[in-house]
């Protein structure tokens, strides 16, 4: 059964995984990092990511189309990477992100997203 | 125990996890809250003002009441009811991390945020949730800052996190957006609810209800609270209903207190600090004088008569809401002092 800090080690196993963290996305707020952040601030990187998800939610475009569609996940590319952010689904409150920051040349965009949506799964699956 | 004093809750952390000690930060005051560490780290926090592991637990669905229930009196008197419920596996390590560090974080927040209350530190005490997740208090008490802030750059007015909730009756534009989050708390908002009953009441993080109240508040879409001259006076740590119609027609003809109703009405006894029942009977000589007692005659309505508008609506001072959650912060009071 994987907590926290062993979901976030596999996150960094995805190839070309550069950081990983979970962000409240209410208070942008990481609660667990591990690895490099943009600009080496988990902190802030945590509150631009917090931005994003909410800018995406409260678009009523992205998430109301049909009934019951949520948003599962953002993709962010740069020039130089990937920034995967998928939505943590638990079944008691909260409003949770996982962040995976991915470089450009080493990540593989479509294998990254999969393993995240296991991960993501398996850390609040029974 | 030492006797409590006055101080910022905050240094007082600092301080204690400086020593690296083991013990319970109890924060007096409105909300107030208790922080736990184990050797200088933070191990839980709660707060009447957030739901704990197990209301937000329970609330949601994900425990049933019985499960949580049963956890709890095997596993409160040894201090592993978070270790119990991932041996039954009942929950996965990651989500019962999650939860803690949620309810942790959010209930620091009341419990931290005050400038000055009474506080103490309770040499040794560890809560019966066991040793889930350890935080650096540090970052406990800078996000309980960063947190305040959030909340003044939306709406600086910190007396909607604690007033009962009242929607307003119209809404001040005609056409309004809302989150699923604003749309939970505006049907649930009866006028008597405080946010921290609304977040208990739907399982909700306290710090995220009072978010977007506040929001709901910058759109005019919560009354603004009365200023009160002493916020303290009126300790409220059993409730009593405030008397408050929500839904009364803006454009009713105003009745003054001179104005005498077409009915007599009898009130009970009402809080003190509420407003004076409207004087109806005439003063019996004997109770104004304060010698002796004797209840007031009770007075014959007419038949047919109805009650005027503005009090049929003052009369519905009890909502099935209330008890459930006067009955889940008793029955969270009694489990702490297991």
């Amino acid at each position: 059964m994987p907590g926290v800090e062993n979901c976030l080690q596999e996150a960094m196993a995805i190839p070309g995984a550069v950081g990983a963290s979970i962000v409240d996305y209410t208070t942008g707020f990481p609660v667990a990092t591990t690895g490099a952040a943009p600009n080496e601030d988990h902190q802030a990187a945590a509150a631009g990511t917090a931005d994003v998800v909410q800018a995406a939610q409260s678009r009523s475009l992205f998430v109301s189309a049909v009934p019951h569609d949520l948003l599962e996940d953002l993709i962010i590319t740069t020039a130089g990477g990937y920034h995967l952010l998928r939505l943590v689904r638990t079944d008691f409150d909260s409003r949770l992100v996982l962040y995976v920051w991915l470089d450009r040349i080493h990540g593989n965009l479509a294998v990254a997203r999969r393993r995240m949506q296991t991960l993501a799964d398996e850390l609040v699956a029974t | 125990m030492k006797p409590s004093k006055t101080a910022a809750p905050g240094r007082l952390l600092t301080q204690v996890a400086g020593e690296r000690q083991t013990g319970a930060l109890v924060v007096g005051g409105h909300p107030g809250g208790t922080v736990y560490l184990i050797e200088g780290q933070v191990t839980y926090a709660e707060s009447p003002a957030a739901p704990g592991v197990g209301e937000l637990l329970t609330a949601s669905g994900r425990l049933a009441a019985r499960t949580w229930q049963a956890a709890l009196d095997a596993g409160t008197s040894r201090a592993h009811v978070g270790r119990l419920l991932l041996e039954q596996g009942h929950l996965t390590q990651g989500e019962l991390e999650l939860c803690v560090l949620g309810a942790t974080y959010d209930a620091a927040y009341f419990a931290l945020s005050p400038a000055s209350a009474p506080v103490d530190f309770l040499d040794g005490a560890t809560h019966w949730l066991g040793q889930v997740v350890r935080v650096d208090p540090a970052a406990v008490t800078r996000e309980a800052r960063r947190r305040a802030r959030l909340l003044d750059e939306i709406f600086p007015h910190p007396d909607i996190d604690t007033a009962a909730v009242i929607p307003v009756p119209r809404p001040p534009v005609e056409r309004i957006t809302l989150t699923a989050a604003q749309w939970e708390l505006l049907v649930s908002a009866d006028g008597q609810r405080t946010p921290a009953d609304l977040a208990q009441l739907l399982g909700r993080a306290g710090y995220a209800t009072i978010q977007e109240l506040r929001r709901l508040a910058a759109l005019g879409l919560i009354e603004r609270p009365p200023h009160r001259e002493h916020p303290n006076d009126n300790p409220d740590f059993v409730r009593l209903p405030r008397a408050r119609g929500t839904s009364v027609d803006v454009q009713r003809p105003s009745v003054g207190v001179s104005d005498s109703p077409t009915v007599p009405i009898i009130t009970g006894a009402r809080p003190a600090s509420g407003d004076p029942p409207p004087s109806v009977l005439e003063p019996d000589p004997a109770t104004a004088n304060g010698t002796v007692y004797r209840p007031p005659r009770l007075a014959r309505r007419k038949p047919g008569a109805k009650l005027p508008k503005d009090i049929a609506a003052d009369t519905e001072h009890t909502h099935p809401g209330t008890d459930e959650v006067l009955l889940k912060r008793i029955r969270t009071a009694l489990r702490a002092l297991r």
